[in-house]
């Protein structure tokens, strides 16, 4: 999905995985950043017959900047296995650019725009709107299509802010509906390839 | 947002004394007269926390200039909700084409504002562009801009005085101190 290139209407009509990641999209948008949301899949870890095993969707791309975003604004423990996750990629794809943002600067951009008080219902699982995927429980099961299947499996959203946020207010059926769409054609992108070791 | 009467009080620590603030202006200004010599160079300032650094950094420079300022709206800002797009509130008072222009800046931290300014900027056709930062807080950068003359590299915490602010408060401050918690937690 991509940002700035199209309508704004368009844009509020994506749904986001987090509410935190809502409000980091319209940060890049109000300075006019280019930004495209989950685009690719990568894998990071294979069977021995060369099956995805772990796979790993970066938050944002900024194409101008040619630099992944990861947005972490979860429990300890979780941030711990993405930072693990992340330095896997790094290991995997030395070229790509990723930067991962902690919970901590988060809050610290919010409190730079003076909406500190929105810190603690975008942050953590009061932001969330669905579970977290399978790639960041403890089963780490479900390689490329599971990632997105799982993550935005539909929720009531558990944060007042999301809830009443245009942004956040895509319904069950279509956020099933997308996550579906995204799981088939990642899941088409990287079919089993050589591993990389 | 509440803050002390004694505005000091809420300063956790000082990260850089004003000694070593107008030491560093200083040296700034050496480099900047030394690399434009024989150039006419335009300061353009950021307000509102730039204003400092650019009073001082101004009169450490020897050579002909001329001074400009802008300001641009920040995300959060009640004027900007309408629209969600950064905006430029005020504008150059005089045209830069076939100009040397330093942008001065208080502090490079995600560099969003510095990018959207240097496209701006660029689309005014000025012979040169060049960044000065007083503070560059690499922490959090998401657009990494080279920053030609920097002052200090500071660690990851909010800071207040000498031009910065935290809800128009404490730009003041003759040094640039770390804010307590308790200050923006309240």
């Amino acid at each position: 999905m991509s940002g700035t290139d199209l309508p704004r209407d368009a844009r509020a009509a994506y749904s986001f995985a987090h509410a935190s990641e809502a409000e980091f999209a319209r940060i890049l948008d109000f300075y006019q950043v280019a930004w495209e949301y989950e685009p690719q899949v990568f894998p990071i870890l294979w069977d021995l017959d060369g099956n995805v095993l772990e796979s790993f969707a970066p938050d944002f791309y900024l194409p101008d900047l040619e630099l992944f975003i990861e947005l972490t604004t979860l429990q300890q423990r979780l941030v711990r296995k993405k930072n693990r996750k992340v330095r896997r990629l790094r290991e995997l794809y030395p070229n790509l650019r990723i930067k991962l943002f902690y919970a901590r600067d988060f809050r610290a951009l919010m409190l730079k725009y003076g909406r500190s008080a929105l810190v603690s219902e975008l942050s953590g699982t009061l932001g969330q709107v669905g579970p977290r995927p399978a790639a960041e429980s403890d089963a780490q099961a479900g390689g490329t299509a599971g990632h997105d299947t799982l993550r935005l499996e539909p929720l009531e959203l558990s944060s007042s802010t999301a809830a009443g946020d245009p942004v956040m207010r895509t319904s069950r059926a279509r956020r099933a509906r997308d996550a579906r769409r995204r799981a088939v054609r990642r899941a088409a992108a990287s079919a089993p390839s050589s591993p990389i070791t | 947002m509440k803050h002390s009467q004694d505005l000091k009080a809420d300063v956790a620590e000082i990260l850089l004394s004003e000694e070593q603030i107008r030491a560093k202006v200083a040296e700034l200004g050496r480099r900047i007269s030394a690399d434009y010599a024989g150039r006419e160079l335009t300061l353009v300032s950021v307000l509102k926390g730039s204003l400092p650094f650019m009073a001082d950094l101004m009169r450490q420079i020897d050579l002909p200039l001329r001074i400009d300022l802008m300001e641009v709206s920040s995300y959060g800002g009640t004027s900007t909700e309408s629209s969600g797009l950064v905006r430029i509130l005020k504008d150059l008072s005089s045209p830069i084409d076939g100009r040397d222009v330093l942008l001065v800046e208080d502090i490079i931290d995600t560099g969003l504002t510095l990018n959207y300014l240097l496209r701006y900027l660029r689309g005014k056709n000025p012979q040169s562009i060049k960044v000065c930062a007083l503070l560059d807080k690499p922490a959090r950068r998401l657009v990494d801009i080279p920053i030609d003359y920097a002052g200090f590299q500071i660690p990851d915490a909010f800071v207040i005085g000498y031009g910065l602010d935290f809800g128009e408060v404490y730009r003041n401050l003759r040094f640039v101190g770390v804010l307590r918690p308790e200050a923006y937690e309240s």
